[in-house]
Formats: C-alpha cells, sequence, structure tokens
C-alpha cells in the first residue's frame, strides 16, 4: 500500500515535471509535447484499436519467447549438469553467441526464416536463453553437498537427486535469471518489429516517429515501458508459484 | 587444459559439422554454411575492421558520458535516500524501456548523426549504472555511517571517501552490464540511424544478399564483446582485490 502511494507520488512528479518543462518551453513545443496532448494521443490511438492490436502482438510475442527460452535454458542447463562434458562444449558456444545483439541477427535470418513467427521465435530465444541457462548451471552445481548427501543416503538415484533436491534448490537462482531474461524478451521483440516488423509497438513508433506524430511516439514509449512493468510482474508470480517457499523462508530470516 | 576441456570440444564441432551439412543441403546463397564465412572474414576482413572502429568508438563515447554522471548521481541518490525513494519508481520504469524504443524519440531532438547514437548509448548504460549505484551506495554498512560521522565528515567527504570506495564492487558489476548494452545498443541504433559503423556493414550485407558477409561481421561482434569481457574481468579483478581478498 505505501510503495503504491510512492509510485503514485513520483509519477505524478514526473507529470509535474514534465509539464513545466512544456510551460516554460526550453524544448521546442513539436518535440516535447504537452501531458494532456499526450493523454489525447494515447485516448485517440486506444478508441482506433490500434493501440490493443500492437499491444497483443508485441507482449504475446514477449511473453511466448521468453518462456520458451526459460524452458530451452533450464533444458540445456539440466543436461550439462547430467553430462559435464556438454556443459564445457556448450560453454564454447555460449561464450561466441551471448555477445551478438538482436538487431544484428535480424536482417540475417530474414532470408531463411521469412517475417513471420518463426524469425521472431528465433531471435528472441537466440538471445534470452542465456541468463536461465547460465544461472541455472551455476545453480545446479553450487546445491550444498550436505543435501545431496542426504538425498544420496535416502537412497535416490541421480535422475531423482535432480528432480528432488538439486532442481527446487536451484530455482531461485533460474528465476532471477529470467527475471533479468524479460528485459532481454522485451527488447529482442521491439528491434525485430523495428527492423523487420509489420504490426506489433516497435513498428508503429517507427512509424510515427517518421510521421513527426511525437506525441504518439511518447504515449507508445510510455506503453512499452508498462508492458516491461507488466512482464516482470507476470515472471514474479510465476517465481512465488514455484519458488514461494524460498521466498518465505528468506523474509522469516530477515 | 583439462580433459573435459579438449572433449567438450566436440560439441562446438558437431555444431558447425550440422551447420554445414545443412548449408549443402539448402545449396543456397542466402544460408551460408562456416566455411563461406570463413572466405567471407578472409576477404571483407579490413572493411569490417574499419567500421567496427566506429562502432567502438561512440560506444565508448556513450560509456564514459554514462559513468561520469550515473555514478555520481547514484551515491548521491543513496546517500540522501528521502530524494532516492521518490525517484526509485521512475527508475524501475526506465529500467523497462529498452533503449531501441527510445531511438525514434532521440532522432526527433538531435537527428541521424553521432550525437543521436551516443545519447541512446549513454541512456542505455546509464540505467545499470545508476541502479546498481544506488543500490550499494543506500546499502552502506551502518557502521561505516557512524565511523564517517565520528571522524566528523561532511555529507560530501562522506560520499567521496565512504559510499564511494563501499560501492565500487557493485559499481563494477553494473559497469559490467552497461558496456555489454552500450555495445549492443552502438550496432542496434546504427542499423536504425545508418551512417557507418558494423551495424550499417550489416545492413548493407542483407541488401546485397550476401549473407556469408554479414555473418563474418556478426562473428567480429562476438569476438569484440568476448575480448571486452575478458578485459573487465581482469581489471576487476587487479583494481578490486581487497573486495574478492575479504570475500574469499
Amino acid at each position: 500500500m505505501k510503495s503504491l502511494l510512492r509510485t503514485f507520488v513520483s509519477v505524478a512528479i514526473l507529470l509535474g515535471v514534465w509539464q513545466l518543462v512544456y510551460i516554460v518551453g526550453i524544448v521546442p513545443e513539436k518535440y516535447f509535447p504537452s501531458v494532456l496532448s499526450l493523454l489525447a494521443a494515447f485516448w485517440q490511438m486506444l478508441m482506433s484499436g490500434e493501440l490493443a492490436k500492437g499491444e497483443l502482438m508485441t507482449f504475446s510475442r514477449a511473453a511466448l519467447g521468453l518462456s520458451a527460452a526459460s524452458l530451452l535454458g533450464v533444458t540445456l542447463a539440466i543436461l550439462a549438469d547430467l553430462y559435464p562434458v556438454f556443459g564445457r562444449g556448450f560453454r564454447y558456444i555460449s561464450d561466441v553467441l551471448q555477445p551478438i545483439p538482436p538487431a544484428a541477427v535480424v536482417p540475417m535470418a530474414v532470408f531463411s526464416l521469412g517475417l513471420g513467427i518463426k524469425l521472431y521465435a528465433f531471435v528472441i530465444i537466440l538471445v534470452t536463453v542465456w541468463p536461465a541457462y547460465m544461472n541455472g548451471v551455476a545453480a545446479l552445481s553450487s546445491v550444498s553437498p550436505v543435501q545431496l548427501a542426504a538425498g544420496r543416503s535416502l537412497g535416490c538415484s541421480r535422475l531423482e537427486l535432480l528432480r528432488h533436491i538439486k532442481l527446487p534448490a536451484a530455482m531461485p537462482e533460474i528465476f532471477t535469471g529470467i527475471r533479468y531474461a524479460a528485459t532481454i524478451a522485451l527488447i529482442a521483440v521491439i528491434v525485430s518489429e523495428m527492423l523487420a516488423g509489420r504490426d506489433g509497438l516497435g513498428f508503429m513508433i517507427f512509424k510515427k516517429a517518421f510521421a513527426n506524430r511525437t506525441p504518439e511516439v511518447f504515449a507508445l514509449m510510455f506503453v512499452v515501458a508498462i508492458n516491461g512493468v507488466a512482464l516482470n510482474a507476470l515472471v514474479n508470480g510465476l517465481r512465488w508459484l514455484v519458488t514461494g517457499w524460498h521466498i518465505r523462508m528468506m523474509e522469516r530470516t530477515e | 587444459m583439462k580433459r573435459t576441456d579438449v572433449l567438450g570440444l566436440s560439441v562446438p564441432l558437431v555444431a558447425l559439422i550440422l551447420w554445414q551439412a545443412m548449408a549443402l543441403l539448402k545449396h543456397s546463397p542466402l544460408f551460408p554454411g562456416p566455411f563461406e564465412v570463413a572466405l567471407a572474414i578472409g576477404s571483407h576482413f579490413r572493411e569490417i575492421a574499419g567500421q567496427l572502429g566506429y562502432t567502438l568508438m561512440r560506444a565508448a563515447i556513450g560509456f564514459a558520458i554514462a559513468v561520469a554522471s550515473m555514478v555520481p548521481l547514484g551515491i548521491f541518490l543513496g546517500r540522501f535516500h528521502k530524494i532516492g525513494r521518490l525517484l526509485e519508481p521512475v527508475i524501475d520504469m526506465l529500467a523497462t524501456l529498452p533503449p531501441p524504443a527510445v531511438v525514434p524519440l532521440v532522432m526527433l531532438f538531435t537527428g541521424t548523426g553521432d550525437a543521436a547514437k551516443i545519447v541512446v548509448i549513454a541512456y542505455a548504460a546509464a540505467v545499470p549504472l545508476l541502479m546498481n549505484t544506488y543500490e550499494a551506495s543506500y546499502s552502506v554498512h551502518p557502521m561505516m555511517n557512524r565511523v564517517a560521522r565520528s571522524l566528523q565528515l561532511g555529507k560530501f567527504e562522506t560520499m567521496l571517501h565512504v559510499d564511494l570506495p563501499a560501492s565500487l564492487p557493485m559499481i563494477a558489476t553494473g559497469a559490467r552490464l552497461a558496456l555489454a548494452s552500450s555495445l549492443l545498443v552502438s550496432i542496434t541504433s546504427e542499423m536504425l540511424l545508418s551512417t557507418n559503423g558494423i551495424g550499417v556493414f550489416l545492413q548493407r550485407s542483407q541488401e546485397y544478399f550476401s549473407i556469408d558477409a554479414g555473418l563474418a561481421g556478426i562473428a567480429f561482434i562476438s569476438l569484440t564483446g568476448l575480448i571486452i569481457n575478458a578485459l573487465m574481468f581482469k581489471l576487476e579483478k587487479r583494481w578490486l582485490y581487497w573486495h574478492y581478498r575479504e570475500a574469499a
């Protein structure tokens, strides 16, 4: 409740400063619309339905891509944990692929994958698997030896050990990685839409900017930022479902 | 090298062979295999290196601006925590706004030249730097505050001699993230606002249907990223040895 109030106050301050800059007129009005015209642009896009359509496109792409990438990342991490040679070998690949920006992949992949769902899936997964994978590998290999020994003395097989001890212990750290990946997923979607898209928020921002419709550009940027918050909330909710025991434990010790 | 290191090499090797096999099957210049890409690296080496220079220069300038402005701001907000708490939601919201989404807006203000790209890079680098510095500066151990007070340090001196050094390890983590994203955004901004740089080289390769050259460019980007990351790690180990010594 208190944090809600704080958010409210700081958003109010932000809007106040915004309006003040507009009134003082340091920046030409063409580039810096008033809060009112911003809201008007938002309302108009909302009413015409284009906002809802773009929003649905962008958010579903980001959410689906993130889930697929996270599942793949965890699977790879489990494989790496079961087969150390694979883990070491895959690190060569991840070292090389990780620094590649999503924007660079888009133009090269367009010819093989087209402009549709395949392109988005490829780009998003290529750049978002790493946090879940990296954190997964690190967490799976650092499970406390005492817990493992306890499992073994209860007669767990290697797979049971993984299923009942290692994976639950690693989940909190994996989710930290997924939370970071959520931001990257949104970036990847927006960039792909800007470079190769025919719809979605990224495409809309670019179109409006070239048409010099500043209020719409600002309004869309706010929407994109809210998308980030929503995606974060989604991941947090899942994290609570999966690793709620860990969060409650952490809170009790504080 | 250990035994797993050598055996592990088989994984990328298998991946390369699969890639080459797929390329042979497709038999299209739009899907080059690793062999063609290696040839393209040889023939485009000069051009790629030159364009990469522009990209790195802009990334470095943007990063430097972000460090120079965000580290002091983060320390300040951490020390004057009331102001910091008020701005927290705004920072959180900015953190979720992807840098490429800012590009069109910056374009309206500053055109499509170097300035626009540097602004976007600085924005991208600013977010992790500010968040980490702020977080570190405000969670400085209370004992240090008491020491500062009993030494009768002023607010400014406390920030300079206590908060800053205590925050350095977390600032370094933020800087590593920021550096990675400045390189990333530097390339992205070139692709969206083309003039020169490796991003433009990639766009041109697509327009000329020479995907092999484009992949060669990507290989250089990945190599650069690897080198920068390794360098950062080394510097961190050297400058923050006291932190690692304590942690060990």
